[in-house]
């Protein structure tokens, strides 16, 4: 489903980010893509929506080359692929109903459809109760669970998380990744940019470990270190 | 299509609502720099009026020779009449200059000093260009039947001038100003839109479309455009007939411009100045912004 061609990314500065990266994912798969910090992860996701272009290379999903993708169509790209940020990316002047809602307003859809998904997927990842509220009046892990719910509300086929527990305590990251496994249950497929290794180690998933910009290990059911 | 209208402007009234204190800084710099550009519009209107004024006061006379005939009297009427530049054309027989004459200085026995009327036939001829004024007086000495032509030649050129250059002065000021109007109002719709990059970039993120994310901004410059617009011609309207009542009652007979037509175009310019300001700014800040992301 998604297929990775000879990616190479080089910055303006000159600092190489990717450096031929492969990568095939299937339907429905769970994959971890592990590494430290600055060795290309969130890049790579970056590239699977469009945030970012590569500078040689090109990725297909779905068989269409988002390289081919004109500025126009790119919108209708983001509506298959949920994104969850590491920082939320919340309209902080929205409820957070609102935000949710928004990832289906831009899909034109009616008001009465929009309120049945947006409620069926805050009681999904339990935020029902807070719906009312702003961004800022909820703790980092709420608010990781309205980017969540937003980034699914619409059931894309495909879903990519950065470092969605990054700056959440354990409990709370645990509650996290039981959610994202839940949701590929839910025919998704779930690519997680990560450092947790107690999470990779104990939920085990696909691992494709990173590192200066190549890809050094693939292994089903892998570890977060060999 | 109705429905997406209905939810851009419910954004924009959300936005405009949540936004607060810079929604208030915005609609009123853009309220003082329209009332600035309206008072200049006024004063503009009202210098341009007190030429027109004064040349409309200028006239020329035609003294006809005694032996011209009434028919050739209309015949020069009617010539004179079909002149270019030429506005009205007023034929005084002398018995009638005469009587006015008597009437406007009573106090001297005009009778005792001069036996018969020594006043001639004469036509009052007042011209739409007042800049003409010379050269058609010049032209009207030409005639058989002209004996001699008064005009205002020097005062008429003075004011020709006069009116010139504070035409080419308001022309000039009123571009300047409309230039930094434009940029003030332009960018203080564009401060709006930078206060919110941020949630354009993740409006993008989610996948929402330019025209999505552009239109309730389009709306929320047009409503801060009429906004300002509404309150900079609420205070002109105020200031102005404050201001004609106080020169009135001090010099009554200043042509002051208070017809209005004139009034309420100039009031129309500000509106649509404002407006199509605003949602000019908007989409140039949308727009330089959504660019930044794909």
């Amino acid at each position: 489903m998604i297929r990775v061609k000879n990616i190479r990314k080089v910055y303006p500065n000159g600092f190489v980010a990717l450096d031929g990266i492969d990568l095939h994912i299937s339907r429905n798969e769970f994959v971890y893509l592990v590494g430290q910090s600055g060795a290309g992860k969130s890049t790579l996701l970056n590239m699977l929506y469009k945030a970012e272009t590569p500078t040689s290379g090109d990725i297909y999903i779905d068989n269409i080359s988002l390289g081919s993708l004109s500025p126009k169509q790119i919108p209708y790209l983001r509506r298959s692929i949920g994104v969850i940020f590491q920082d939320y990316k919340l309209l902080p002047r929205r409820t957070v109903y609102e935000n949710v809602a928004f990832a289906l307003r831009v899909m034109h859809f009616s008001r009465s459809r929009i309120r049945r998904q947006v409620t069926q997927v805050l009681e999904l990842v339990g935020l029902q109760q807070k719906m009312h509220h702003y961004p800022s009046e909820l703790s980092g892990g709420e608010q990781q669970r309205i980017c969540i719910a937003r980034a699914i509300v619409n059931n894309p086929p495909v879903l990519l998380a950065d470092e969605p527990t990054g700056s959440l305590d354990p409990d709370t990251s645990w509650e996290i990744m039981q959610l994202l496994s839940k949701i590929n249950a839910r025919q998704t497929t779930v690519i997680v940019a990560t450092h947790n290794k107690a999470i990779v180690d104990d939920i085990r998933k696909r691992v494709v470990a990173v590192e200066n910009g190549r890809i050094i290990r693939d292994e089903q059911l892998g570890l977060y270190n060999p | 299509m109705i429905r997406d209208f209905l939810f851009f402007t419910s954004e924009a009234l959300i936005s405009i609502r949540r936004s607060g204190i810079i929604m208030i800084i915005s609609v009123a710099t853009i309220t003082v720099s329209l009332a600035v550009f309206g008072i200049f519009l006024l004063i503009s209107a009202n210098i341009s009026n007190l030429t027109n004024y004064f040349s409309s006061k200028l006239e020329i006379r035609v003294y006809l020779k005694d032996s011209t005939r009434p028919e050739e009297i209309d015949a020069l009427k009617l010539r004179f009449e079909a002149m270019p530049a030429v506005r009205k054309v007023e034929f005084i027989d002398k018995a009638t200059a005469w009587e006015e004459f008597k009437k406007n200085y009573p106090k001297i026995e005009l009778n005792t000093l001069v036996a018969d009327n020594p006043l001639p036939n004469a036509f009052r001829i007042i011209l739409s260009d007042s800049a003409k004024i010379t050269s058609i007086a010049d032209h009207l000495k030409g005639f058989e039947a002209v004996e001699d032509v008064g005009d205002m030649g020097a005062i008429a050129d003075r004011i020709t001038a006069f009116s010139r250059y504070t035409r080419i002065a308001g022309i000039i000021l009123v571009s300047l100003l409309t230039f930094a109007t434009l940029l003030i109002i332009v960018n203080t719709i564009r401060l709006t839109v930078i206060a919110r990059q941020d949630e354009i970039t993740i409006m993008q993120l989610v996948g929402a479309t330019v025209s999505f994310i552009r239109w309730p901004f389009i709306i929320e410059g047009l409503l801060i455009g009429i906004m300002g617009s509404i309150l900079a011609i609420i205070f002109l309207i105020f200031a102005y007939s404050f201001f004609v009542l106080r020169f009135q009652e001090n010099i009554p007979f200043f042509p002051l411009v208070y017809d209005h037509l004139t009034l309420n175009l100039i009031y129309l310019v500000i509106l649509l100045v404002g407006t199509s300001l605003g949602v000019f700014g908007a989409y140039l800040s949308v727009s330089r912004t959504v660019k930044n992301n794909y």
